[in-house]
């Protein structure tokens, strides 16, 4: 009985051990992001790196703030972060019910089709799509972004895989019941799928929150750009102010975290014991 | 009789038909947005490379040629030599490793918020800070960590790491497993939570060990979890870019054979050469690849929802 | 339950909607029909004019307001946009210029995806390199200027030989309105300390790599590397076309050698930081000459005005007493001939202001454009001895008059010439100046396959 315990002692110490030494790993970069955003720019890249620097130079979070019109970039990337995240979420749970509860004419191939385009690199039909999104009048509107991003075959293929891994019971014993398919998806499904649902959050958010090369391409007015932009506006042709940029980026990990720490906590078990045998 | 059946079958036509339009409507809102702005272009886009088309200029139709130049070409061989090898490496090592951490961030600690986001972290992270990092371990210097560890522990050689063409693949892969690892622990973590309690709790009734539940009990259940990472994983790594950029091409932007990977060839030809055509060849190359590797994941899951 | 169906279909629709008018799309879409027909109505006009007609209408037409969408990058911290139009803007009082600004990073891609089809409504961009400046006249978006240069009598040998590096097939298709050269440049206070004579305006490579290697230290902890090299292939490779005898894209290498043994050799005796480390470190130039540590470096001369800024941020500290001298050049070879790259203005095909654009383009360029140029410190492609004085007058500028001797070239050569296959030539010479420079291959391995990578290239 007490060596017992002591095993578990022991498992315990290795566990936060190697839990610990994980996370110095992981934060090791966040750590050089605090540090260089507290340092001019000539400094960031020079070997030996000096983690605390002599002279801290709080003075770069607030030149962010005036150097280029961030606020407002912080906003526009807020508004398309939230539209998308919201239609990924409404759309991609609702087409994924269909394609992992009911059987239907040319399911496999339709989903096939989803999974396979996710394989095509943007920049191959970049050209093409931006040349149709201006032809509709697209270019320079937020609508553009909105659209690129909230019909994505991830978030339908995301939600397909979970759904997959619901006893198909639940759903029949509903039928029988008389739930038609859409009360089963509101009532059973979407209950059931809240660690899912907070994985497709979390992608989507930091995905359009992070995204570059999209926004940079369609919007050229600059009431109109995004965060990612901004920060790239630091990075001009003759020189490069990383202490800046790291600064701005610091920043905006912010909400990303907040998104990330209030979500995993449905990350506990989803289908209830409960849930099986009803 | 005859009536009767024609009557039944037409009946159970009628249902699913119905069943159809049900399942459309699901479909519906996602996919119209889908087919129209994604769909469309891509389609466009594999067929260009069968053209000759610079982005301005009037669209030639050319056949196979633009396959026959893109084999023909060193780099493009290079970086599809290149893509292969970082996926075959990348995906089972990443595959491994998140599972690893989700099984150990599922576990009662205390804590476990913190470290779960801590393992995010390098996912969601400035990539330039990440790299910063990497190569102040990773510097070619011999001054650096893990060269002095080399030379001092392990008495080797100091190696060149991203600067030298026998190992900068190695330090592409490895740095990648590192990166990526935290972004796929979550998908794994997720997918946990839908594996019922008590299912393991008959396990220890019967008096199974940790290791039999993990074969028995979380690696069936986490099937549809694993084929999701799988493709999404092989799929992301052919895809692989900017990482190979910022480590390979480091200040001056140029990727040379020994790291180039298909999407950087890709952008390559199409935004300095503009040679839109020979680019969406090369992506029709990626997609096959792509596609294939799926579909006999996809087989696998079949076999595995007939069991 | 039909109640919750409905009132989240209610939702969503008020979401649509919300999307839609945030998106502006209805708006912005007759804008841009307008531009384009209009588009479709000049070409057929222009030709006609003579040059006293394009004068008159010139005149005739201006109390039409024009607006002109100017592509460019960096607005925050380019000092000379503005200025530039309101120079213009103070003479032309109905054109007002709009900066559209596409960041300098990915630039020529997002030009070129712009550009792409016939829907843009740009009427003048600026063209930042010579391999997307052919790019772009490959993909025939740019407007051939012959013809207008003629009618208006724009007087090309004014731009020193630089417009004749860029004509493609007879063509000329940008004016270069700022124009960047190489220099030496070195920080005093090293020299002082070791006790060495300055770098002077007319130094051989043998007596720079001589004066480089007498103010190195390899003591670890305290080094002082006598010359910096940045990662790019330039900073080597084409030190050996300023002889005027070779040019980058002829497909025959063998010149550059003598050069790489230079710096490898710099290299290996600790001259000059490795390049290996350099290049995954990802050092900028700016901050390796800011330590101090660095006493000379070949560098374009736009790093004067960010040095000239960044000292009197208080940023730089450890080299404030720096002075420039002229590139070193080969034996037998007159001082002061060195490497250039040109910054220009070109007309898209699809631009709605032809004419408008055109005017704002010759003025950018010309001797006013110029003037406005210099008086931000930075070097117009227009350059003469006035030109050269107001810079040096710069607050800031060196005080010696080495310095300001050195800005005069004798003969400049772009680092990259016009040509056809710019791009896929630059592809072969950047791998192989890598291979060379991380000393995983011989320098004549590596001409080697320069030689015939690019003869294949230019085969094709």
């Amino acid at each position: 009985m007490k060596s017992k315990k002591n095993n578990r002692i022991i498992g315990n110490i290795i566990i936060y051990a190697l839990l610990i030494l994980l996370a110095l790993m992981m934060l090791v970069p966040f750590l050089w992001m605090i540090s260089a955003s507290l340092k001019f720019n000539k400094d960031v890249f020079v070997i030996p790196f000096e983690w605390i620097p002599k002279a801290p130079r709080w003075q770069n979070y607030i030149d962010i703030w005036t150097k280029i019109p961030l606020a407002k970039f912080t906003l526009n990337t807020a508004k398309l972060t939230l539209i998308v995240t919201l239609l990924q979420l409404l759309t991609s749970s609702f087409a994924a019910y269909a394609f992992a509860k009911l059987e239907f004419k040319g399911r496999n191939i339709l989903f096939l089709a989803y999974v396979a385009t996710i394989a095509v690199p943007w920049q191959v039909y970049m050209v093409p799509q931006f040349m149709f999104m201006r032809s509709l009048g697209l270019a320079d509107t937020h609508l553009a972004i909105i659209i690129l991003q909230a019909f994505s075959a991830f978030g339908v293929f995301l939600m397909r895989q979970f759904y997959e891994g619901i006893p198909d019971s639940l759903c029949e014993a509903a039928r029988i019941d008389g739930m038609s398919e859409y009360e089963i998806y509101a009532k059973i499904m979407l209950p059931l799928s809240k660690p899912a649902l907070s994985t497709l959050i979390i992608f989507t958010f930091v995905n359009t929150w992070n995204d570059f090369l999209g926004p940079l391409i369609y919007l050229t007015t600059e009431s109109k750009k995004t965060l990612q932009i901004g920060l790239k506006m630091f990075i001009s042709q003759y020189s490069a102010e990383y202490g800046l940029i790291m600064a701005a980026s610091v920043l905006s990990l912010i909400p990303v975290f907040i998104v990330f720490i209030s979500l995993q906590k449905y990350f506990v078990a989803g289908i209830t014991t409960g849930a099986v045998k009803g | 009789m005859a009536a009767e059946l024609t009557a039944m079958e037409k009946n159970m036509k009628r249902r699913q038909r119905k069943r159809n339009m049900v399942a459309y409507s699901f479909i519906a809102p996602n996919f119209i947005g889908f087919a129209v702005f994604t769909l469309g272009p891509i389609i466009l886009a594999l067929l260009m490379s069968f053209a000759e088309w610079d982005g301005s200029n009037a669209m030639k139709f050319v056949g196979l040629s633009n396959f026959t130049q893109i084999f023909a070409d060193d780099r493009f061989t290079s970086a599809l030599k290149n893509t292969i090898i970082y996926s075959i490496f990348t995906v089972p090592i990443t595959l491994v490793m998140a599972l690893a951490l989700a099984i150990l961030l599922n576990q009662k600690i205390k804590g476990k918020s913190f470290f779960r986001t801590v393992a995010f972290f390098p996912y969601v992270a400035s990539l330039v800070a990440v790299a910063a990092v990497w190569n102040m371990l990773f510097t070619p210097a011999k001054g650096g960590i893990v060269n002095q560890f080399i030379m001092n522990v392990l008495h080797g050689q100091p190696l060149k790491w991203a600067a030298s063409s026998s190992t900068v693949m190695l330090t592409i892969i490895m740095f990648s497993v590192w990166k990526n690892m935290g972004y796929y622990m979550v998908i794994y973590l997720a997918g946990l939570q839908g594996i019922s309690e008590d299912l393991y709790e008959a396990a220890s009734l019967d008096g199974a060990n940790a290791w039999q539940k993990f074969q028995h009990i979380t690696v069936p259940q986490l099937k549809p979890t694993t084929f999701f990472v799988t493709i999404m994983l092989t799929i992301n790594c052919f895809k692989v870019y900017d990482i190979v950029y910022m480590l390979a091409g480091g200040s001056n932007g140029v990727v040379n054979k020994s790291a180039i990977v298909l999407v950087y060839y890709i952008y390559e030809e199409a935004f300095r050469n503009w040679k839109l055509g020979r680019a969406s060849a090369s992506a029709l190359v990626l997609f096959a690849i792509v596609l294939v590797v799926t579909l006999i994941q996809f087989r696998g899951e079949k076999n595995y929802a007939n069991d | 339950m039909k109640k919750r169906i409905l009132s989240s279909l209610l939702a969503m629709t008020l979401v649509v909607a919300s999307i839609t008018g945030c998106g502006a799309a209805a708006e912005q879409a007759p804008a841009a029909d307008t531009a384009q027909t209009e588009t479709q109505a000049q070409p057929e006009a222009a030709p006609a004019e003579t040059t006293e007609a394009a004068a008159e209408t010139a005149e005739t037409t201006s109390d039409e307001p024009v607006t002109l969408k100017w592509a460019l990058w960096d607005v925050s911290s380019t000092v000379y946009y503005q200025p530039l139009i309101d120079a213009y803007t103070a003479a032309h009082p109905n054109v007002t210029i709009e900066m559209v600004d596409l960041g300098s990073t990915d630039y020529s891609t997002v030009l070129g995806t712009q550009l792409s089809g016939a829907g843009s409504d740009f009427d003048v961009v600026t063209i930042k390199d010579v391999p997307g400046y052919v790019s772009l006249v490959n993909k025939g978006v740019l407007e051939p200027l012959n013809d207008r240069i003629a009618a208006d009598g724009v007087d090309l040998s004014l731009y020193n030989g630089v417009t004749d590096q860029v004509t493609i097939d007879g063509n000329l298709y940008e004016l270069p309105f700022r124009s960047d050269i190489w220099v030496l440049f070195y920080n005093k206070d090293i020299f002082d300390k070791a006790g060495v004579d300055y770098p002077t305006n007319d130094m051989t490579w043998e007596e720079y790599d001589k004066l480089a290697r007498s103010v190195t230290d390899t003591t670890p902890g305290a080094e002082v590397y006598g010359s910096h090299y940045h990662t790019w292939r330039s900073t080597i490779q084409l030190d050996g076309i300023l002889d005027g005898k070779h040019t980058i894209v002829d497909g025959e290498y063998d010149f550059t050698k003598p050069y790489y043994e230079m710096v490898l050799n710099q290299q290996k005796d600790g001259v000059c930081m490795d390049y290996a480390t350099l290049k995954t470190q990802g050092l900028h130039y700016s901050a390796a000459f800011a330590q101090g540590n660095v006493a000379t470096m070949n560098m374009g001369s736009w790093f004067i005005a960010t040095l000239i800024q960044k000292i009197k941020d208080g940023e730089y500290t450890d080299c404030t007493n720096w002075g420039i001298v002229k590139y070193p050049h080969a034996d037998g070879v007159e001082a002061g001939s060195t490497l250039s790259t040109i910054t220009a203005l070109a007309v898209p095909t699809s631009a709605p202001n032809k004419d408008a654009a055109w005017d704002f383009v010759k003025f950018v360029s010309g001797a006013e454009g110029a003037e406005v140029m210099a008086s931000t410190g930075n070097i117009p492609a227009m350059t003469n001895k006035t030109i050269v004085d107001i810079i040096a007058s710069m607050d800031g500028f060196p005080t010696d008059d080495a310095s300001k001797e050195a800005l005069i070239t004798s003969h400049t050569y772009l680092e990259m010439p016009a040509n056809d296959k710019s791009s896929e030539i630059e592809t072969v010479l950047n791998e192989q100046h890598d291979l060379i420079m991380n000393e995983e291959v011989s320098v004549d391995d590596a001409i080697a396959a320069m030689n015939e990578g690019v003869q294949a290239v230019l085969a094709q």
